[in-house]
């Protein structure tokens, strides 16, 4: 678990990363709520386009290692890809679930109104596994850091906009509501919906099992390209 | 016997990269792989090391021709890499950890190894120090110990000693002496003839992804020792006709290096008077140099160009 434990250390490395990992969920708790929408607080309901950002930055470590000549090291140690990918994301994956921990029982502790906030929680975890794997499959196609960051903030805008976490879906037109669902962050917009108003737990299955399928398939996609 | 390739060949895309590349690594021994940029060595360490599959040919490593890449084979290979493959934001320490981590070493052991390769290097003070905070030369060394931790029994290196000062570079000279002293073996990439010739104790010359000769270095000096190298100095060399020097008998190269005429012909031809007579006519002379030959005019021979620019002439 070396890689795991390194992948740890590097992404608190330094100051800046450390604040932006576990000061931004607290911040985020903070913030005000909007008056007609969005019904919860605005720091949790665009809280996954910050756990898409994360996602991202995090991966950025895939890509530097890519650029070090680490990736090309590694690649003729007896460790292997998969191990690496999967190392690299479980350490992902454990920096957001402290972040979602931080964001939902710190906001229980203040007292904000969450609806169901265990469910919230399981909701961020489950749009947290399809948002690294999302990620791991966008640095696939770059070989520098800054570039992919740079198109991503661009994209990730576009993607929460007609994805109906920015506004209500029901504001969109009807083609790009048709485009929404294919996105994940349609998916999460409805969890986020049901946790409000509640519904069958049918419903909520379904929304969690979506982005459970596209964590896979952005997983097989992300993971096809090899280290160097 | 440590490593082969036999028969390899690589492409890129229609670029023939390696030309039917035979090379034997015996235990024990410093392999000096000396050529100019874009010879053809990092494809050729890439290949051994199956990072990159081949076109042709077959790679074996430690007696296994069959899975030569296989975890019981790689444990036993370091690689120094070209770049400085080493995490800028952790210590020395850290990143010597990492590396020993990934090799399967643990506990008491892996402090050990750690603690060594970092002081083998000469960087036993330092391993507290953040690498992004050290010299180049500090972080090749650094990036040396790193592909040491594991003890292996081959080590790679290429191009260790690009771009850094004559102590680190001669520390390292030193270390892979003391390496092959203790058992391990050596294949060692350079473009700088005099790092070969300091250390290795069989050379092989790459060029243009071919293996043009390979021997020790009294061998491959020897081969040549029928040749003479004239080296002029003249003040205007562009006016010198380098045709007529050519064109009288026994003589076999004939370059222009900036202000030098480089000219080897056979031993005791007796031609320095003629060749001096020519090159008066069109300009001065400023000093004559007669040469004993050494790797580069092994290289210079062998192809009509220096190591150094690696090509145009
Ligand atoms: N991945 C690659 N794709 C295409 N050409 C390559 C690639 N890697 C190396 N080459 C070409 O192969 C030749 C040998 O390169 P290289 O092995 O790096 O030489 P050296 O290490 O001796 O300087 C060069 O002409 C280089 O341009
Ligand atoms: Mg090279």
């Amino acid at each position: 678990m070396t890689v795991f434990h390194y992948v740890l250390k590097r992404s608190i490395a330094n100051k800046t990363s450390l604040l932006i990992l576990f000061l931004f969920p607290v911040v985020a708790i903070f913030l005000p709520s909007g008056e007609y929408w969005p019904h919860l607080p605005y720091g949790y309901q665009y809280f996954g386009i910050f756990i898409l950002f994360i996602s991202l930055k995090l991966s950025g470590l895939i890509l530097e290692d890519r650029m070090r000549g680490i990736a090309k090291k590694l690649s003729i140690a007896p460790i292997s890809h998969f191990s690496y990918l999967a190392q690299n994301l479980l350490a992902y994956f454990l920096i957001l679930v402290l972040q979602c921990l931080i964001l939902v029982y710190g906001g229980v502790f203040f007292g904000k109104e969450l609806y169901q906030p265990f469910w919230l929680l399981i909701l961020f975890l489950t749009f947290s596994m399809a948002s690294i794997a999302f990620a791991l499959m966008w640095i696939s196609f770059f070989r520098n850091k800054e570039i992919s960051m740079l198109i991503f903030m661009s994209m990730i805008s576009v993607i929460a906009l007609i994805g109906g976490v920015l506004i209500p879906i029901e504001l969109l037109p009807e083609v790009l509501q048709k485009v929404a669902i294919t996105l994940p962050t349609f998916w999460l917009a409805w969890g986020i919906d049901w946790i409000i108003f509640g519904g069958e737990v049918k419903e909520f299955l379904l929304v969690n099992g979506m982005l459970i399928l596209y964590m896979f398939l952005f997983l097989i996609i992300g993971s096809v390209k090899k280290l160097h | 016997m440590i490593a082969s390739l036999n028969g390899i060949v690589k492409r890129y895309d229609s670029k023939l990269v390696l030309d039917y590349i035979d090379l034997e690594i015996n235990e024990g021994q410093i392999i000096g792989l000396l050529g100019p940029n874009g010879a053809g060595k990092s494809t050729l360490i890439r290949c051994l090391t199956g990072m990159e599959t081949v076109n042709q040919g077959n790679v074996t490593l430690f007696g296994d021709g069959k899975k030569p890449f296989q975890n019981k084979n790689k444990e036993k290979i370091g690689l120094v890499t070209q770049e400085i493959s080493i995490f800028p934001e952790l210590t020395a320490k850290e990143n010597a950890n990492f590396f020993a981590g990934v090799y399967g070493l643990k506990g008491e052991e892996r402090k050990r190894r750690v603690a060594e390769a970092l002081a083998f290097v000469g960087l036993a003070e330092q391993t507290k120090g953040k690498a992004q905070n050290f010299s180049g030369g500090m972080q090749r060394r650094l990036n040396i110990a790193c592909s040491l931790v594991h003890n292996p029994k081959l080590l790679i290196m290429d191009e260790p000693t690009v771009g850094i000062d004559t102590q680190s570079r001669n520390h390292i000279l030193q270390a892979v002496k003391q390496l092959q002293s203790k058992g391990t073996t050596i294949l060692y990439t350079t473009h700088y003839m005099e790092e070969v010739e300091a250390i290795a104790s069989e050379v092989v010359i790459l060029d243009k992804g071919q293996i043009i000769t390979k021997g020790t270095v009294q061998e491959l000096i020897q081969n040549i020792q029928h040749e003479e190298k004239i080296k002029v100095e003249v003040s205007h060399p562009e006016e010198v006709s380098l045709a007529n020097i050519q064109a009288l008998p026994d003589v076999k190269q004939v370059i222009k290096d900036g202000n030098q005429i480089l000219i080897v012909t056979s031993a005791n031809s007796g031609h320095l008077d003629r060749i001096l007579t020519i090159i008066k006519e069109d300009s001065g002379v400023v000093g004559i140099n007669v040469e004993k030959p050494n790797l580069e005019d092994v290289f210079l021979t062998l192809t009509g160009r220096t190591l150094r620019d690696g090509g145009s002439v």
